[in-house]
């Protein structure tokens, strides 16, 4: 497929938009309940629209902006957006929608367009409240997809379409079980620094190890959290960021790439495990921020499986394909390493927002100040999007 | 009566797929225009837009990618464990199926393996469930 981004256009974009306020929902408290157990699938607690308010009125706060400043609006997760307007009496001049990296990006577009300047990027998902099930004979849907068209086999569910792609790296590159276990355990290590994780409990490769298989050769840590949350993000106009309550991020560079080609069948899951969609947008957005991999001072990836993180290092040149399982060892990964990923606890072990959570915390890492969770002198960071090959990537830099 | 298996998602082109299993057939769309095969079954080929496609049939012959094992039970047709692989179907597309005649612990990259029908049915009717297993135990 012919190369059709503008990299001067592209170029064009850096650094033309801020996020200036963030705010989430108290994902380890609201994950337990009142006798400090977890509060079980299908107990309704919460709804979607309570967990997003929640977190668009902290992100306001943190940024030091009203309501009435919002003029556009992106929405995730199980929230519509004319529900969620209504609710927050809000009229947008323009609004979109989808994961956090493609709301950010959207709103870059819509505000560099014009049509607003100040947009409030809301997720709210009540999974746990409302048993959400992402594998099994509840899952179908309008369309033929690979999370459901297999049933008849006996194929349900990410993790083992994940299961899968496993098991391919490991028969291409002698990848081993252990490898892999060093990303659940750094993520946890992350999130035990983290007071706001979900998960608190300290993990060993060897806990990680004895942990039982779900859909061999993945294990149970091998999968992400199911629990309630909500976040917010407020991306506005460069110049109009000075005199807020935060130091500003600036949204650096991005880049977007779907690799749908076969996707049913899982061709571009198995046999290239998605690295043409992330060539395609380490291309648009290296260039446009004007960095390389080795710039990236913390990196956040997509991590409903611990599997995405081989993936993402090895398609976006961190290290060579097949090279991520021995990457991934010896700290490399964690705060203190060479490239620390995830360090929320990512979705593995803070709290399942689907892309949004990790935005946050790039955001605070730039800023400075989270103490022992801080990565010294971050600078440049980036978040990694890849479900199912649509890809995309963020590129958030410091700001003065 | 057929063993129950988790409900298939069905359309007309899925009902023309299925129905060439109960006379245990295993035929993909042929693009008419440019020959490639397409899977799942649908109106257009992906690759030139054409319309026109017939039902070719297939060697049978399949190549293993990979393979997973459920531990944890999903459909009550499949209690674990359960193994499903992942094959290259020697015309091209990529095909799920699970392994029978085999232990999961001999399956292999790359391995041949060859197609076997074993009996199914769920709310849209009795058909035949295409599984693959190796050549040399073809019964």
């Amino acid at each position: 497929m012919a190369v059709s981004f503008d990299r001067a256009r592209l170029g064009a974009l850096k650094d033309t938009v801020a996020v200036v306020g963030v705010g989430e929902t108290d994902y380890a408290k609201d994950y337990r309940g009142a006798g400090g157990q977890a509060v079980g699938k299908g107990e309704a607690r919460y709804d979607s629209y309570t967990l997003a308010s929640r977190a668009l009125r902290r992100a306001l706060d943190d940024a030091g902006l009203k309501k009435d400043d919002i003029d556009g609006l992106c929405v995730g997760g199980t929230l519509s957006g004319e529900r969620a307007s209504e609710q927050w009496g809000l009229n947008p001049r323009w609004s979109g929608g989808g994961d956090a990296a493609q709301c950010i990006i959207e709103a870059a577009l819509a505000v560099n367009a014009g049509l607003c300047t100040t947009v409030a990027l809301v997720y709210g998902n009540a999974q746990r409240s409302m048993d959400t099930a992402y594998g099994g004979a509840r899952v179908t849907g309008g369309g033929i997809t690979s999370y459901f068209y297999y049933a008849p086999w006996g194929l349900t569910s990410q993790g083992a379409l994940y299961a899968l792609f496993f098991q391919r790296h490991k028969l291409l590159y002698g990848t081993t079980d252990e490898q892999l276990g060093a990303v659940a355990v750094a993520f946890r290590k992350h999130a035990c620094l983290n007071p706001n994780a979900v998960m608190q409990k300290p993990l060993t490769i060897q806990d990680y190890l004895n942990a039982p298989y779900i859909a061999e050769p993945l294990r149970l840590n091998d999968y992400c959290l199911i629990n309630d949350g909500g976040v917010a993000i407020i991306v506005r106009r460069a110049d109009m960021v000075k005199d807020l309550r935060q130091r500003p991020v600036m949204v650096s560079g991005f880049g977007w790439s779907e690799e749908n080609v076969d996707a049913t069948q899982l061709r571009p899951r198995l046999k290239t495990f998605y690295h043409g969609a992330h060539h395609d947008v380490a291309a648009q957005a290296y260039p446009m921020a004007g960095v390389t991999p080795k710039d990236v001072d913390v990196f956040a990836t997509y991590d409903s499986f611990s599997v995405h993180l081989l993936a993402s290092l090895e398609g976006f040149g961190f290290c060579g394909e097949g090279e991520a399982g021995a990457f991934v060892q010896g700290g490399r990964i964690e705060i203190g390493g060479a490239l620390p990923c995830n360090t929320s606890g990512g979705m593995l072990s803070e709290s399942y927002m689907q892309s949004w959570n990790h935005q946050p915390e790039l955001v605070r890492q730039l800023r400075g100040g989270l103490g022992n969770r801080q990565v010294q002198g971050a600078e440049v960071a980036q978040y990694v999007h890849d479900v199912a090959g649509k890809c995309k990537s963020l590129i958030y830099t410091r700001g003065a | 009566m057929a063993t129950a298996r988790p409900v298939r998602a069905m359309d007309p082109y899925a009902e023309q797929f299925w129905a060439f299993t109960l006379s245990k057939e295993l035929r993909l769309q042929q693009c008419s225009a440019c020959g490639k095969f397409r899977w799942p079954p649908g109106p257009t080929c992906d690759r030139c837009l054409s319309d026109d496609f017939a039902w070719s049939a297939l060697s049978g012959t399949a190549k293993v990618l990979s393979w997973t094992t459920f531990r944890r039970g999903y459909f009550p047709e499949y209690p674990p464990p359960h193994t499903v692989v992942a094959l290259e179907l020697a015309e091209g597309p990529l095909f799920i199926s699970w392994p029978v005649d085999i232990a999961p612990s001999d399956l292999r990259e790359g391995m041949t393996l060859e197609l076997r029908w074993t009996d199914a049915a769920d709310r849209f009717g009795e058909y035949n469930l295409p599984v693959f297993g190796p050549p040399s135990v073809r019964s």
